[in-house]
């Protein structure tokens, strides 16, 4: 343990938080959905792909990285939209497994498409030049980057706050996730509410792709893993609690990088032993509500 | 404690709180055995979730809960049933895609056995014959062959009483057995009900007063989540307070 | 769950044929079984049928008969393949006990996951099934001494068996199907006998209504405890047949998509119905057999099937063909 000094500590935690902001990216997502819809959407993983490789193409065709991260959600987002539109909305009321067994048919879907177009083979993704380089956080250099990923997070998480607690369609929302009854009571179109909360968590989980493309490079595959990452989290926070998503998010990225700078082999199983044990204590989350464990 | 053989269920200043909310503060009441004691009170006076607590639905926040003398407090759900405890629920609760006898004979069997995983049900005829005598009882014999799922509204209500007396039951709970019933199912359902209170103690809640003043024994009266009265039907019927919650304003 | 699995269970007395059908099904499949390769152009691919077939089977279980539906199950199938393989490769053991302690490790592996899983139930199930078969999926990924890593484990060879006194060339395509069918055939008549004893009958009232099994007496969380470990335990021995035919086990075995695979099946079979999940397994390796000559994008096909399933089919091939003739 010589060579770990303190300084080490700090800047793995730093890249933990870093990977824990994708993580929140994708819960955050997963959670709104499920608070609304009460839909766990299985193709999580493969929107998150999909916001990779829609990135990956937009900046091969010339367009500017900042445009990028406007245009993938939207894009992404927009797919989100049409799938939650035809095929999610007829299977409302069918019991709880079908949108599941649905969304997770539509992952295998989506990764071959992606597949065919662009190769079964990954891609380095390169850093925006504007973001390259490091900068000195206190206890050492940290990849300008990484910095950037939380910030976009943060404000996103921001962002997202000021919507649900101060405009009228996050007041909706609020009421809707509580009893869809009253909403629909009150006369609110609750279905196009659903169709836009799915949208959203799309677009949010594409955005994650994008901006964890140049960590780790673009592969079909890289939503499977992460979707199974991000039900962890899930479990962790509490089922439909952004709070807990967000404070999951970040715990499982510090418990990721910590364990890799001690045991990099046990970096992959470490998250699953902190659910296992998240599971035994406290089977709801930190912050989930009981009832809805059954 | 001292066992008491005439007391079968007891509450120790029993409180429930959801969240902020108390739903239920400090009701001590000991349940005679033999007797039809009914619940009583206004929506929301926390009928509901005494009754949970007296049937292990779930635990209370503080205080104890006795039944035959031993402390029951917080003993999972499923451990009630063995222990001569059973239930009927408010909301209609049956397996509705298995047949009208195969559900007695599954709540029969929970008390034989559960893990018996290679004779044929069909071996076990005892159970059969029971599930069989309890349809008789219920009144549901021409349905035995029906899916749960597709029986009237008020066969499923009986239904579930067949199930909970399945497990021979010293004490029998049922939460708002009339509950959407005809005036006709009804009558039939608290015949019944006095049939089955001649072998066994019954606690009922209900929301009506009217229907349960002549059959019970006893009443206990909630309100906002206290005890406002216990008695026998006269007592109850002469409470001051009682008169006030349930006449309400027209007294001012 | 309730509507997923609804043709199954007990219904209202069946007449003739059907009743006939149902209480000799173990015998009729056997019968069935005995014919199946002459009607399968490969010989490997029949018994790649049996084995998948089984692994729905033991699926089912838990997901047509319980209600639970687990996206972990790759880690009790892979569990057996990898047991089975590793006893007989480093340990040296011969063919028939590590299958049999292959199929003894689905179950432990069931019962390790269940243990964490089983604490939650509804949509919590699926995500933490899922999250802890990844788990497994590292480990042994990882244990690249026992397991060979992203190789695979090789070596798993069986070439010549005796039962008793019998020699039998099992690298024969033919033999090798009966014997795999073989004990194909009995784990089917134990699993018929499951669900026809008195614990069938509490597996399908907690399916039906949880709260009313608990109120009735039944430990729901037990039930579904033991429902998943026999689960495993048909499972671990699917695993464990597939090693010795593949001769390898491949790490694939343990992935995800080997879990996605085996609900497609069931789904595509028709779930809580009896052969429903091994119909589905057959149906959809056929047809993988033929779309894979024209495309090696059959996954696409996967993700159609479920779709299509859940959309316009949610009964399945068997479950519809069931359907339609208790109608009559």
């Amino acid at each position: 343990m010589a060579g770990l000094s303190l300084e080490l500590i700090g800047l793995q935690l730093f890249a933990g938080l870093a990977l824990g902001s994708v993580y929140v990216l994708l819960a955050i997502g997963l959670s709104l959905i499920f608070g609304m819809l009460t839909v766990v959407n299985f193709a999580h993983g493969a929107f998150f792909m999909l916001g990779a490789y829609v990135g990956l193409w937009l900046l091969s065709i010339g367009v500017n990285f900042w445009i990028c991260l406007v245009a993938v959600p939207l894009i992404v987002g927009g797919f989100g939209l049409a799938v939650e539109r035809t095929l999610i909305r007829p299977l409302y009321g069918r019991g709880i497994d079908y949108p599941l067994l649905l969304t997770f048919g539509l992952s295998y879907i989506i990764v071959e498409l992606v597949r065919i177009v662009f190769g079964k083979s990954g891609y380095p993704v390169a850093t925006p030049d504007a973001l390259q380089g490091a900068v000195d956080i206190g206890v050492g250099y940290f990849p300008l980057y990484r910095l950037f990923v939380m910030g976009v997070t943060a404000l996103i998480l921001v962002g997202l706050w000021l919507f649900l607690e101060r405009t009228r369609y996050g007041l909706i929302i609020r009421a809707g996730a509580r009893d869809a009854q009253i909403v629909r009571v009150l006369g609110v179109n609750i279905s196009r509410v659903w169709l836009m909360v799915f949208g959203l968590g799309c677009g949010i989980a594409g955005l994650g792709g994008l901006l964890a493309a140049p960590l780790q490079g673009v592969i079909p595959e890289m939503g499977g893993p992460i979707l199974a990452e991000a039900f962890v989290v899930t479990v962790v926070g509490g089922m439909g609690s952004l709070m807990g998503a967000v404070l999951a998010g970040l715990l499982v990225g510090v418990v990721v990088s910590m364990t890799s700078l001690f045991a990099p082999e046990m970096a992959k199983v470490a998250i699953f032993a902190l659910m296992a044990v998240v599971l035994l204590i406290r089977p709801q989350g930190f912050f989930g509500r009981a009832g809805l464990m059954s | 404690m001292s066992v008491d053989a005439e007391v079968i269920l007891r509450t120790e200043s029993v409180s429930k709180v959801f969240g902020g909310f108390t739903a239920l503060r400090d009701i001590s009441v000991d349940f005679r055995r033999g007797a039809i004691t009914s619940i009583i009170g206004p929506n929301g006076a926390g009928k509901s979730t005494y009754f949970n607590l007296l049937s292990g639905a779930f635990a209370p926040t503080s205080g104890r809960v006795f039944f035959e003398g031993r402390d029951v407090t917080g003993l999972p759900q499923h451990r009630f049933a063995h222990m001569g405890v059973a239930k009927s629920f408010q909301i209609t609760n049956v397996f509705p895609q298995l047949t009208t006898h195969e559900n007695i004979r599954v709540a029969a069997q929970a008390l034989q056995t559960c893990f018996d995983m290679w004779r044929p049900r069909a071996a076990r005829r005892d159970l059969i014959d029971a599930a069989d005598a309890l349809l008789h009882l219920v009144g549901l014999a021409d349905r035995r062959d029906r899916l749960a799922g597709t029986l009237a509204h008020g066969e499923q209500r009986a239904l579930e009483i067949g199930m909970a007396l399945a497990s021979r039951p010293r004490l029998l709970l049922l939460d708002e057995p009339t509950a959407g019933m005809s005036p006709e199912e009804t009558r039939s359902m608290m015949d019944l009900i006095v049939k089955l209170a001649s072998e066994r103690t019954v606690i009922l809640v209900e929301h009506k007063m009217k229907l349960v003043m002549g059959i019970s024994n006893r009443l206990l009266v909630l309100h906002h989540g206290e005890l406002l009265a216990e008695g026998t039907p006269d007592d109850i019927r002469h409470n001051e307070d009682v008169k006030r919650v349930y006449l309400g304003k027209r007294e001012h | 769950m309730t509507d997923l699995a609804d043709n199954s269970a007990k219904r209202l007395a069946p007449s003739g044929f059907l009743e006939f059908a149902r209480r000799h099904r173990t015998l009729l499949a056997a019968l069935f079984l005995l014919v199946f390769p002459l009607l399968v152009p490969f010989k490997a691919l029949a018994v790649n049928i049996l084995i998948y077939g089984l692994y729905a089977l033991g699926f089912n279980l838990l997901f047509g008969y319980l209600g639970l539906l687990s996206f972990g199950h790759s880690a009790l199938f892979g569990a057996g393949a990898y047991i089975c393989g590793i006893l007989m490769v480093h340990v040296g053991m011969p063919w028939w006990a590590g299958v049999l302690l292959g199929c003894v490790a689905g179950a432990a592996m069931a019962a390790i996951i269940g243990t964490f899983a089983i604490r939650t139930s509804g949509i919590y199930f699926a995500m933490v099934t899922l999250a802890l078969s990844q788990c497994i999926y590292y480990v042994f990924y990882q244990a690249t001494g026992l397991t060979g890593g992203e190789n695979g484990l090789r070596g798993v060879n069986v070439e010549m068996i005796s039962i008793f006194g019998l020699r039998l060339n099992f690298v024969d395509p033919l033999t090798r199907y009966y014997v795999v069918a073989a004990f194909v055939i009995v784990a089917l008549w134990i699993l018929s006998r499951i669900l026809a004893s008195p614990f069938g009958a509490v597996i399908e009232s907690v399916r039906e209504n949880e709260a009313r099994a608990r109120a009735s007496g039944y430990d729901v969380r037990r039930v579904r405890l033991v429902t998943f470990i026999l689960s495993g335990a048909f499972c671990g021995l699917a695993g464990a047949l597939q090693a010795i035919h593949l001769s390898i086990v491949p790490i694939e075995l343990m992935h995800y998509e080997t879990s996605g695979l085996v609900v497609m099946m069931a789904l595509l079979g028709g779930m809580g119905t009896f052969f429903g999940p091994f119909v589905g397994a057959a149906v959809f390796l056929l047809l993988e057999n033929l779309v894979s000559l024209w495309t090696v994008h059959w996954q696409l096909f996967v993700g159609a099937v479920f779709v299509v399933c859940v959309l316009f089919f949610p009964r399945g091939i068997w479950g519809s063909i069931l359907h339609a003739m208790e109608k009559k």
